[in-house]
């Protein structure tokens, strides 16, 4: 099977939770540069754009369904966007819940857009939503 | 120069230059545990028709928000990011990398909260289309 206008609505059982450390703050904020200040210390924050990291694992779900033979090595990350709620901070147990929120079969092709909810004790503190293409070689099979 | 708290449309961000080089991607793949290795290896990039390793997207998404960020001081006031990636980031292998040019201009002020629209440049290129981000300026 592969995935189609069908699949729009499903969604996964939620992650195994992500608990945020203080170290992997600290290691992503230097891999995106520049003042630490915020991201380091007794008051440290994540930097907004950690939510990728937890977004994108959450992914895996989908890319591990049967149904939709969605692959990441054929996938092409159109547009994204986050909404926070309140920054991620280290200690919080990170829960990810993915939709399949539109898909667009365009031939070989399909725009698949893709929601993740990130939640904390409950609450969702960050939103994203990805656009994301894949292509089918011609004669694929899953 | 005035508070960002004072912004009103047209307000622009003091700009950023990123310089862009393997190791930068390198330590992201780590940081982000994307290891797709269109980000580090010429031979995969080759395999998809690309002349070079290219940056991951999101790399160049969360260090354009810098603009904003250090604008404000506070990630925490960042409320919504929008990017389409347009364009990849070519990264060369060499000690100089590349550099991407960006820059930020308030196009809302609405109930204390600024829509800042961003853009990245490479070169002539543009990286990131319609990217934009809403922040708390209250």
């Amino acid at each position: 099977m592969r995935i189609s206008e069908a699949h729009v609505g499903r969604t996964y059982p939620p992650s195994e939770p992500y608990l945020v450390s203080r170290e992997k703050i600290a290691e992503f904020a230097a891999a995106i540069g520049g003042d630490d200040a915020p991201y380091t210390g007794p008051d440290a924050v994540a930097p907004p754009t950690f939510a990728a990291v937890l977004a994108a694992r959450a992914w895996q779900s989908m890319f591990a369904d049967p149904e939709l033979d969605v692959a990441l090595h054929r996938t092409i990350h159109g547009d994204q966007r986050f909404t926070w709620m309140r920054p991620l901070r280290a200690g919080d147990e990170v829960v990810a819940t993915l939709g399949i929120q539109s898909v667009r079969m365009r031939g070989r092709s399909a725009i698949i857009g893709v929601g993740v909810e990130l939640a904390v004790d409950g609450e969702v503190v960050c939103t994203s939503t990805s656009t994301l293409f894949q292509t089918w070689p011609e004669e694929a099979s899953a | 120069m005035s508070d960002f708290t004072d912004c009103t449309v047209g307000t622009e961000l003091p700009p950023l230059e990123l310089t862009f080089t393997r190791a930068d991607l390198v330590r992201y793949a780590g940081a982000s545990g994307d290891f797709n290795p269109i980000h580090w290896s010429d031979r995969a990039a080759a395999e998809l028709g690309l002349d070079s390793v290219i940056a991951h997207g999101l790399l160049t998404m969360g260090r354009a928000l810098r603009v904003v960020t250090d604008w404000v001081g506070d990630p925490a006031r960042v409320r919504s990011y929008f990017v389409r990636f347009t364009k990849p980031v070519a990264v060369p292998d060499t000690d100089e990398g590349v550099v991407v040019r960006v820059t930020g201009t308030v196009t809302a002020v609405d109930d204390g909260v600024a829509t800042v629209a961003i853009e990245a440049v490479c070169g002539e290129t543009k990286v990131l289309g319609a990217a934009k981000a809403e922040v708390s300026v209250a």
